[in-house]
């Protein structure tokens, strides 16, 4: 008798479970022995960690600040994937949906009631438009839109840093890299977590219910998974392809909005802190699933919040940006992994 | 020769000489099925042998093993007298194993010379083009196979591809070669020249295993044939003790009547005066904008079954698709329940009641990845029960996944699972169901019987006369002529695209129909396309 191991084309969900749980774990553990080699202690860290996050409640409000973007920008990625589109733009959505929600504030007067619908509107627009040319050019051209949303990611960072630093920058003069300080504030919901939060995970569900309860939404999913099926039963795949997509740029420009109105309440080069990227391990996280972004969003958010505390404790900003890289690595092997399974194999009979 | 010994039909060679290759007590198991159970096979120099059985039988699977790809759970493979194990293709190849697959792995924008030197050890590593190709023909001319080695592959035809597919594996010092359907897309006469390769190969004490389940031309090249059924040998018999009869027994294990399904009961409908599909000069393109369908004239009336014959890849996908609104008709006429239906899109053509079983089910017919009851309701899901309004209800479309999985008589353990855990067969069946669904007017089935066994093709073929008694036009496209005859009522034959000729399936003889297949125009043409 011997044994060998065979891969198997569908992994069944507990085993891709287990997997991802053994997948984080793993990457915290080869994070904690590099950390040791440098000198810290680990579990030291760890303690300060989950103490400062779970602790008290400004841990947790910290952690909650982080996720409202997380879950937007996750849900941005995960729907695109829906209809079979890599949306990597959404750093630069972000943006330009923080940049056209600023606008609004700065040059509109109006109360506060009227003007956070209208950014809000607004953001959703900016993000939409950002993203309405690799649609296009997708949809019409099949021009890859991984590379076209990516590259616009570019353009958009440093057209905010430019209007930050020059035709907008703070009249006042108080601030040297930054709009004025944004007339209108999204009204705080938990301490200092705003009212994007509940809202993002309104959205989420949302989106979620829309997917799987609506003709539309059955229909986005056969379009996603296979386009000549889509075909075949008569379904217009470019306009549902194109309506996704701009859905998706919307969700990742209120994300900005969010962030702008809600937490920083200035426009300034670097406010996207990474957000949009973070958005496409989420939504790994997630395995595309609308309703596992909010799971995935709070493991991200908890792990950038670490991040800050052990800043606090001298570590390098980049041990995070690694802790997480790892996690992302271990995660798709563990993906694969599930796949296999031990077999006993007999020798043939005599 | 313990192999030969354990078998009752025995080669007529040189006593000692041990088979090429041996198999013995191989096993392999897939998760819920069994793919191979102790099967034991020997080849010997010299010889043709043989692998018969039906879709599913383990034919394949087998193969696979022997050649590396995948590695069997129990089991020995013996090679020239020594245990061997074959980690992956590659070691299968070093070892003198061979294998011709069905579709072709080759490099459509090279070269013959090119395609048969990539990822070769003894390619030269600096070579120009005129070296290479005088290489390619000193080496074609050894092994007794004419190719053009200046040609790009994407030119030639599937026979000539075949030939540059068989050079390549022989040039790697093949001792045993394996062909899967070799034939399937050859003309009756690329098939002729196929064979007589195949002999002079073995005739130099090679060994060629030939997969096939078509039994007339198994008797015609074959010295041995190995009967598999249901993972399991049934028998190795010597070719000269067999009859067509008897290898269908054994590969059916037991006796199939092929019934002629053309009469038709008292209470069928009639075969309608007014065609409710009507084709005039349609021709169609590819994504490339090359013709691929030139001057089609078709009626299809209802209660007929019309059959579509051909070498597949001559036109079948895309007649299929323009039938079914999938594909645009780049010129022609396209009338529908006496509508111009010209310019219709897929989903008006199944609005009407146009099914279509898809040739390529899980390229199109199904999304893969996607549930059972997602696959299921795919025609049904824009009304009751399945959506109300603009509202999609999955405990609805549940419902209606069950009850055409029922009718399908396929066993899902779980809607929710990915469609394709289910058995190609069972994909098929559940595609058959659900399209009958809403084949009212008119059903296309293009290849539906492709990998179901005897008794699920019986089972379709009773499904589609049901169609045609209550007045239902179905179009049959089918590469297997036996299944055309006994079901059609009339057959037209594709060839590059056109239609060589419609015949009345009473009047047709298997020869007419084959010269046709092979690019000759059919003289009663004329007669056939007028009214029925």
């Amino acid at each position: 008798m011997s044994i060998r191991v065979q891969r198997f084309p569908s992994a069944p969900p507990s085993a891709a479970l287990a997997a991802r749980a053994a997948a984080i774990v793993l990457a915290l553990l080869v994070a904690g022995i590099i950390l040791a080699g440098t000198g810290a202690s680990p579990l030291k860290l760890a303690g300060q960690v989950i103490k400062a996050t779970f602790g008290s409640s400004f841990g947790l409000e910290d952690v909650g600040l982080l996720v409202t973007p997380l879950i937007l920008t996750g849900l941005s990625v995960a729907v695109a994937q829906r209809i079979g589109a890599w949306n990597i733009g959404g750093e630069g959505q972000f943006y330009a949906g923080a940049f056209a929600a600023t606008g609004v504030a700065l040059f509109i007067p109006g109360p506060s009631v009227v003007m956070l619908p209208l950014m809000f509107v607004a953001g959703a627009i900016g993000g939409a438009l950002w993203i309405l040319i690799p649609t296009l050019a997708r949809a019409y051209a099949d021009v890859n839109e991984l590379i076209t949303t990516l590259l616009l990611n570019f353009v958009a960072t440093l057209l905010v840093y430019w209007v930050a630093t020059g035709p907008w920058l703070d009249p006042g003069g108080q601030a040297l890299a930054t709009t004025a300080r944004l007339p209108h504030d999204i009204p705080e919901f938990w301490g200092i977590v705003h009212w994007g939060f509940p809202l993002a995970v309104v959205i989420t569900i949302l989106v979620a219910a829309v997917l799987a309860f609506t003709r539309w939404g059955y229909e986005v999913r056969i379009a996603g998974s296979n386009p000549q099926a889509a075909k075949y039963a008569g379904m217009p795949f470019r306009r549902h392809l194109i309506l996704v997509m701009l859905l998706s740029g919307a969700i990742a420009g209120i994300a900005g909005m969010f962030e702008v109105a809600g937490t920083v309440h200035r426009l300034q080069g670097g406010i996207s802190n990474n957000f949009g990227y973070l958005g496409i391990m989420v939504a790994v996280l997630a395995r595309g699933s609308a309703l596992g972004v909010l799971a995935g969003a709070a493991l991200m958010g908890i792990i950038l919040n670490s991040g800050i505390i052990l800043q606090t404790q001298g570590l390098n900003v980049s041990t995070v940006l690694a802790i997480t890289g790892l996690i992302l690595f271990f995660t798709a092997i563990g993906d694969e992994l599930a796949h296999y399974r031990i077999i006993r194999t007999e020798p043939a009979k005599a | 020769m313990t192999a030969s010994a354990a078998t009752p039909a025995t080669m007529e060679i040189a006593p000692g000489t041990p088979p090429l290759v041996l198999l013995k007590g191989i096993c392999k198991y897939f998760p819920g099925v069994i793919a191979n159970k102790d099967v034991d096979l020997d080849v010997m120099p010299g010889e043709i042998h043989a692998l018969l059985g039906e879709n599913g039988a383990g034919k394949s699977t087998l193969m696979n093993i022997l050649t590396g790809i995948y590695q069997p759970d129990a089991g020995e493979i013996i090679i020239d007298g020594y245990a061997r194990t074959f980690a992956s293709p590659v070691e299968a190849i070093a070892a003198g194993i061979g294998m011709v697959h069905q579709h072709f792995k080759l490099v459509k924008a090279f070269t013959v010379a090119e395609n048969i030197h990539l990822g070769w050890d003894e390619t030269p590593k600096r070579i120009s083009a005129q070296a290479l190709e005088a290489r390619t023909a000193e080496l074609a001319g050894a092994l007794n196979l004419a190719v053009r080695p200046e040609a790009r592959v994407g030119d030639l035809s599937t026979g000539e591809q075949q030939r540059v597919e068989i050079l390549r594996v022989l040039t790697r010092n093949a001792r045993v070669l394996i062909l899967d359907e070799p034939t399937a897309v050859l003309t009756p006469a690329e098939a002729h020249e196929l064979f007589k390769a195949l002999k002079e190969f073995v005739s130099r004490g090679n060994a060629v295993i030939f997969i096939s389940h078509k039994l007339d031309e198994v008797l015609e090249i074959s010295d041995r044939i190995t009967v598999l059924r249901g993972g399991r040998k049934v028998t190795t018999e010597l070719t000269k003790d067999c009859s067509q009869k008897m290898l269908a027994r054994l590969m059916v294990g037991h006796d199939i009547v092929l019934s002629n399904l053309r009469a038709r009961g008292p209470n069928a409908a009639q075969v309608s005066k007014e065609p409710v599909m009507r084709l005039r000069s349609v021709s169609a393109r590819n994504g490339d904008g090359n013709t691929v369908l030139q001057g089609i004239s078709l009626d299809i009336h209802a209660g007929e079954i019309l059959g579509i014959a051909g070498v597949a890849g001559n036109g079948q996908k895309e007649l299929s698709q323009v039938l079914t609104g999938m594909r645009p008709a780049a010129s022609g006429e396209i009338v529908v329940g006496g509508k111009d239906f010209s310019g219709a899109g897929a989903a008006e053509f199944a609005a009407f009641g146009v099914g279509h079983i898809p040739e390529d089910r899980l390229y199109s017919g199904l999304a893969p990845a996607l549930s059972v009851t997602d696959n299921a309701v795919i025609r049904e899901y824009m009304k009751p029960p399945v959506s109300v309004g603009r509202f999609f209800r999955p405990r609805a479309a549940t419902g209606l996944a069950r009850q055409i999985a029922e009718a399908a008589s396929v066993m899902v353990p779980d809607f929710g699972m990915p469609v394709r855990n289910l058995s190609g067969g069972n994909q098929q069946r559940l595609v058959a169901r659900r399209e009958m669904r809403i084949a009212d007017k008119v059903l296309i089935a293009a290849y539906p019987s492709r990998g179901l066994d005897v008794g699920a093709i019986n089972t379709m073929m009773r499904y589609f006369v049901e169609l045609r008694d209550l007045g239902v036009g179905v179009i049959l496209i089918s590469e297997e002529l036996e299944e055309l005859l006994n079901l059609s009522d009339r057959i037209a034959v594709m060839f590059h695209g056109e239609i060589m000729g419609i015949a009345e399936t009473g009047s047709a003889s298997i020869e007419d129909i084959g010269l046709m297949m092979g690019g000759q125009r059919g003289g009663f043409v004329a007669a056939s396309t007028a009214e029925v």
